[in-house]
C-alpha cells in the first residue's frame, strides 16, 4: 500500500499521472461485452503501455510534489523516502512542481514505454530542492534472481562502487554521479557498502535478506554537514489494471 | 486410464481458453481427472494474472467446473469475480495449475509491456506462495497470425520466454514446444478448434505427468 494512497483521494492505477494534470489519453480500456461478434473480447495487455515513475527525497526536510491537481508530500524518514513505482502513461506530458523550503521547482515529463524513472530530491544550492531525474529501461526481470541498482548522486564520488562481503567484492562498479548502474545478483543476505575509490571509508547500506524476484535500490548522496551516506530501499510498483 | 496423479487437488485458473465447453475446462479438465486427480477448473474471460488478486470486473464471460460435473458457463457479465484467496479456501488445493498469457501480452502493440507482465505474474505468484503451494503455469500457445487479436508468432515466443523466466517459484509448461507455429488452426487467432484444445489439453496433461513422475510435483 502505497504511503500516498491515504493522502490524496484518488484511485491508486493513475493517480500520479492525474496528480501530474494528466488526464487525456489514460485510454483505460473497457472490453466490450462476449457478444461483440468479429471483434476482440479483451484488450491484451495496458493498450497504450505502462511506464513507472516515483520520487525520492534525499533531504533533510519534507518536500511536496504538487499539481493543479493535488499534491503529495514525500517524508525524510528512510524506509518511506523511495516511494513505490507508480504507473503512467508512456508519452503523455506529466508536468507539476517539487516544493522544498518555500522554494518551488517545475518538473515536465514524459516516459517512454517500459520506462521506469526516479526523480531524486536534494537539496540545492540556493536552499531549494535539485531535481535529478534518473531513467532506464531494465529488461533483467527474473523471478529466481534479484536485481540492485546502484543510484550516484554524490558528485564528489566520481566512480561509485556496491561492494559486497568482508572481502569488499565489486557487485556494480563505475556509477559515474547521476547515474546508476544495475546487476542480478543470488538472493542472499550479505554485507553490502558503497565505496568511491577514494580516501573516504565505505558506506555501508542494510538489505537483509534479499528475496528472489525482488528488486532493489541503492542511492549514494552527500548531504551537506553529514557527508556521504547511503540509503537502500526495496522497490515497489504499484498494481495497473488495464 | 492411470492413476499418476491421484492424490493431487487441482486448483486449475485460466483466461477465455477456459470459458467454453470444449475448451480447455472439458479437455484439460478430463485428462487430468482420467489420472486420478481431483480438479476445480474456474476460468475468467480477459483476465489478467492480477485479476485473480485484486477483485475485478467480468468482462467477458466466466465458467467454472468440479470434478466429473459437467461446466457451468456464464456469459454475463459480472461486477466482481473470483479471487484466488477465496477459491484456495473453497477447494483446499495441494497443487495451483495456471493458464495465462495471452491476455498480457500485448499483442499489436510496438512495445513489449515486460514491467507490467512482471508485476501482474509477482502479484499471483506471491499469493500462491503465501498458500505454500506448488504450482504449474501454462504459457500460450502459437495460435495464428493475421488476426483481429493480433497475435503474431514473435511476440509468443518473447512472451514464452518471458513467463518462463517470470513464474517462479510456479513451474513453466511452455506450450510453444508442443506445436509448430500455426500447426494447431484457430477459429480467430487465438482460440484453437476443438481438436487443438485436445492437443493442447492432452499435451499439458501430459507434462504434467511428467513433473509429477520426476518428483517436481509432490502429491
Amino acid at each position: 500500500m502505497s504511503r500516498w494512497k491515504n493522502r490524496i483521494a484518488m484511485p491508486s492505477l493513475p493517480r500520479l499521472a492525474a496528480m501530474l494534470g494528466l488526464c487525456a489519453g489514460l485510454g483505460l480500456a473497457a472490453a466490450p461485452g462476449a457478444g461483440a461478434a468479429g471483434g476482440r473480447l479483451y484488450p491484451s495487455g495496458p493498450p497504450h503501455g505502462v511506464a513507472y515513475l516515483r520520487f525520492a527525497n534525499l533531504t533533510m526536510h519534507q518536500a511536496k510534489v504538487a499539481s493543479a491537481a493535488a499534491e503529495l508530500t514525500l517524508p525524510t524518514d528512510d524506509p518511506h523516502r523511495a516511494g513505490q513505482y507508480d504507473p503512467v502513461t508512456p508519452g503523455s506530458e506529466l508536468a507539476g512542481s517539487v516544493v522544498l523550503d518555500g522554494k518551488s521547482k517545475p518538473i515536465d515529463l514524459k516516459l517512454t514505454p517500459n520506462e521506469f524513472m526516479t526523480i531524486v530530491i536534494t537539496a540545492g544550492t540556493d536552499g531549494g530542492p535539485a531535481i535529478t531525474p534518473l531513467h532506464e529501461t531494465p529488461t533483467d526481470f527474473n523471478a529466481q534472481k534479484s536485481s540492485i541498482v546502484l543510484y550516484n548522486l554524490d558528485q564528489g564520488c566520481k566512480a561509485a562502487k556496491l561492494v559486497a562481503g568482508p572481502q569488499n567484492v565489486a557487485v556494480i562498479s563505475g556509477v559515474a554521479p547521476d547515474a546508476l548502474g544495475r546487476r542480478l545478483v543470488n538472493p542472499v543476505n550479505v554485507s553490502l557498502a558503497v565505496a568511491c575509490g577514494d580516501a573516504a571509508p565505505a558506506v555501508p547500506v542494510k538489505l537483509g535478506q534479499m528475496a528472489a524476484g525482488e528488486r532493489y535500490s541503492v542511492f549514494l548522496f552527500n548531504r551537506s554537514g553529514a557527508g556521504r551516506q547511503a540509503l537502500a530501499v526495496r522497490d515497489e510498483m504499484a498494481p495497473f489494471r488495464p | 486410464m492411470s492413476a499418476l496423479l491421484a492424490g493431487l487437488m487441482i486448483l486449475m485458473i485460466g483466461d477465455s481458453h477456459m470459458v467454453s465447453s470444449g475448451y480447455l475446462i472439458t479437455t484439460l479438465h478430463n485428462d487430468l481427472t482420467e489420472e486420478g486427480a481431483t480438479v476445480d477448473t474456474y476460468g475468467m474471460c480477459g483476465a489478467n494474472a492480477g485479476d485473480w488478486v485484486y477483485k475485478t470486473t467480468v468482462s467477458c464471460g466466466e465458467a467454472e467446473r468440479h470434478g466429473k460435473k459437467p461446466p457451468v458457463i456464464n456469459r454475463q457479465p459480472r461486477a466482481i469475480g473470483w479471487t484466488f484467496d477465496s477459491l484456495v479456501a473453497a477447494n483446499h488445493p495441494n497443487l495451483v495449475v495456471v493458464e495465462m498469457g495471452d491476455t498480457m501480452a500485448g499483442y499489436g502493440q510496438h512495445d513489449f509491456p515486460r514491467a507490467w507482465i512482471y508485476e501482474q505474474v509477482r502479484t499471483l505468484t506471491q499469493r500462491i506462495q503465501a498458500h505454500h503451494l506448488q504450482c504449474v503455469w501454462v504459457g500460450p500457445p502459437w495460435g495464428s497470425e493475421g488476426s483481429s487479436y493480433h497475435k503474431t508468432f514473435a511476440r509468443v515466443r518473447e512472451m514464452s520466454d518471458f513467463l518462463a523466466k517470470s513464474v517462479s517459484p510456479c513451474l513453466f509448461i511452455d506450450s510453444t514446444q508442443f506445436s509448430s507455429p500455426g500447426a494447431w488452426p484457430t477459429i480467430d487467432g487465438q482460440h484453437l478448434t476443438a481438436s487443438g484444445y485436445r492437443m493442447w489439453g492432452k499435451d499439458i496433461a501430459d507434462a504434467i505427468d511428467r513433473l509429477a513422475s520426476q518428483g517436481a510435483i509432490k502429491k
